[in-house]
């Protein structure tokens, strides 16, 4: 065993009391930074996932007018707003579009949405809703939709084009159930009437309280458009690519492209800014934890000098010395790290059972929770550095005291 | 081989402190040491008997003079090559002992093997357990060093010298602090070890006793070796 690491253990476990107290704080530090990050990060990927299950990582809108640069050349004023665009509304050529669209590697699948927005009535209640209408076989796999429904049949919205789908929280607003009647508001003024076939919850809030799925061919009657499509939604193979394939997709189809992470841009904010948050607390219970470390070093330090000095006369050098007190340091990291990643784990678990009931941004009836391995590997990172300055300093102080002081000191 | 030099020094000088307190701590010593030889320094307390040791047992550096340890002349080495040439070939012995309070008589014998890193783990057991059994404690490997007596643990001390085999060993008051039967038999079992061995033995004491009964005996006074008696001369301490 080498030698410094054979001192340093024993040195470090002959004071249990304090390598307890060192312990006990790498390990709280770790484990709590294991947990927030779990639940800070459960609660964004959950929302990510169900508006991504519900909007697509990407959508296709309006086509907008190509933009041609004269001879002229322009001013070199980079705050200048970029020249304003021509919209066109609706998606054009629509199956021309899904057809290339398809060929990139990225996108699973497509599906286009004819969107707009009506008045939903069921006896005496009355809202403003946003009516989707989908292709249902294509809108299945480009989406959750199915997956979301959570009273009724999917089929029966299939099998009979004066149906809908209702968000919960919608249905909840309308009192209406499966196999109820509500009336759509079109433009006209007329009321059209449908059966609500299935319920779904996408767990987004907003959606919940305002979607409502009909098939393309009703809403275009229904909401009296020229086109078939006001979007086209992608399900992508790795959404986090989303922004390249929409800037891609925006210079190819000549149509204003969205990524998710551009649409979700201000939860996605706070969602991040909850995680650092949380992050830049629990890192102050490390950086503390690492107060203690030094606190402890440092006393073990000045009651070692004795023993730093006999070693130093036996032949061990500077670096030995120092390696000593780092090596401390490394299993206070390591064992604390070791044990805080299980409590961490642990907590996560627990907390994962706890019963929450969100119904607002989120529905959710516990916390949620993610496991990645990277809250593991970060929180064994920041635990290791906040230990290792913590160590560094005791030990050069203990690699640059003079033997002979000491020895000195004793003999006379 | 014995009567060869293991140890010499020439013409070391030494001062302390700084400014107003600056002390001549050493002026122009010169010492040789042979092998198999017992040699103590004595001398009135500040006279500079421990500066000399450290410098020979190369924790402190000259500030002018030379030092060599076989035929090799210590000078301008780096920190790492003075704490292995330490570390193999000088074992120092102190007034107290210096044991590691936690670690038992074995595991204090086996430190400086550890830094030498030439044994394996079993070896270095071995031979600890082999030095102990020469001291006389054999039966005392597994106990810790504080529920050691004072005379026990100066032998484990003595053996842990012994760890590397080194040429030299260098001892300050290493019965100072012991009554006088432990001092004898420490003294007698240093000396019998060094004749036996073949070591050179440089001591810094107060013990007229110990000291008369070295091969050599240096007095020192104002950082100056005054006068040298070779055993048996009466000196006075």
């Amino acid at each position: 065993m080498n030698a410094p690491f054979y001192i340093a253990l024993r040195f470090a476990t002959h004071r249990k009391r304090a390598l307890l107290l060192s312990l006990m704080g790498v390990v709280f530090g770790v484990g709590i930074f294991i947990c927030t990050q779990a639940q800070t990060q459960g609660f964004a990927q959950f929302f990510i996932d169900s508006t991504i299950g519900s909007n697509g990582a990407l959508t296709l809108r309006s086509r907008f007018q190509p933009r041609h640069e004269g001879l002229v050349i322009p001013s070199k004023n980079v705050n200048a707003l970029p020249e304003r665009r021509n919209f066109f509304e609706g998606v054009h050529n629509v199956s021309e579009i899904m057809r290339v669209s398809r060929q990139f590697s990225n996108v699973v699948a497509c599906s286009p949405v004819l969107r707009g927005n009506v008045s939903a009535r069921s006896g005496f209640e009355m809202t403003t809703v946003e009516l989707f209408g989908i292709d249902p076989p294509s809108h299945l796999q480009a989406t959750d939709l199915a997956k979301q429904i959570i009273d009724g049949k999917f089929d029966d919205f299939t099998n009979n084009t004066s149906s809908v789908i209702l968000g919960y929280r919608l249905a909840d607003q309308l009192e209406v159930g499966c196999g109820d009647s509500i009336q759509l508001l079109s433009p006209s003024g007329e009321y059209w009437r449908f059966v609500v076939a299935a319920i779904a919850r996408s767990g987004v809030g907003t959606i919940d309280a305002t979607r409502v799925y009909a098939q393309t061919r009703v809403a275009q009657r229904l909401l009296k458009k020229p086109y078939e499509a006001s979007m086209i939604i992608y399900k992508l193979r790795d959404p986090q690519r989303a922004p390249a394939l929409a800037t891609h997709f925006e210079n190819l189809f000549q149509h204003t492209s969205q990524s998710w992470q551009e649409r979700e841009e201000s939860t996605l904010q706070l969602f991040i800014m909850l995680r650092l948050s949380a992050a830049i607390t629990v890192s102050l219970m490390i950086l503390l934890a690492g107060f203690g470390i030094f606190n402890v070093l440092t006393m073990s330090v000045l009651s070692k000098i004795r023993e730093i000095a006999i070693l130093r006369s036996m032949g061990y050098r500077q670096v030995d010395i120092s390696a000593i007190f780092l090596w401390q340091g490394a299993l206070i990291a390591t064992v604390g790290s070791l044990i805080g990643c299980i409590l961490g784990a642990s907590l996560t678990w627990i907390v994962s059972k706890v019963p929450i009931e969100i119904r607002g941004l989120l529905y959710t009836n516990h916390f949620l929770v993610v496991w990645d391995w990277r809250h593991y590997f970060w929180a064994t990172v920041l635990a290791g550095v906040a230990v290792f300055i913590a160590s560094y300093v005791p030990a050069q102080r203990a690699a640059h005291l003079q033997p002979v002081d000491t020895l000195r000191g004793s003999s006379l | 081989m014995k009567g060869d030099i293991s140890l010499s020094c020439h013409d070391l000088e030494r001062y302390l402190g700084e400014e107003e307190e600056r002390v001549h701590a050493l002026r122009g010593v010169s010492l040789d040491i042979e092998a198999g030889s017992l040699h103590a320094v004595v001398g009135p307390s500040g006279c500079g008997k421990s500066t000399l040791l450290y410098i020979l047992g190369l924790l402190d550096m000259a500030d002018a003079g030379s030092v060599e340890i076989g035929s090799t002349l210590i000078t301008g080495l780096s920190d790492e090559e003075l704490a292995r040439r330490r570390n193999q070939l000088i074992g120092f012995i102190f007034q107290f002992h210096f044991l590691m309070e936690d670690f038992t008589a074995h595991e204090n014998v086996m430190i400086p093997m550890r830094r030498l890193g030439q044994l394996s783990e079993e070896e270095m057991g071995e031979r600890a357990a082999h030095l102990l059994e020469s001291v006389g404690l054999g039966d005392k490997l597994r106990r810790q060093s504080r529920h050691l007596s004072g005379g026990e643990q100066q032998r484990v001390a003595i053996a842990r010298a012994l760890a590397n085999d080194p040429q030299v060993i260098l001892a300050d008051e290493p019965t100072g602090n012991l009554d006088t039967n432990n001092s004898q038999r420490a003294f007698e079992l240093l000396a019998h070890i060094v004749r036996d061995r073949e070591k050179a033995l440089l001591l810094v004491t107060h013990n007229r006793f110990i000291a008369d009964a070295c091969d050599w005996v240096h007095e020192m006074k104002d950082g100056r070796i005054v006068a040298r008696h070779p055993h048996g001369q009466r000196i006075s301490v």
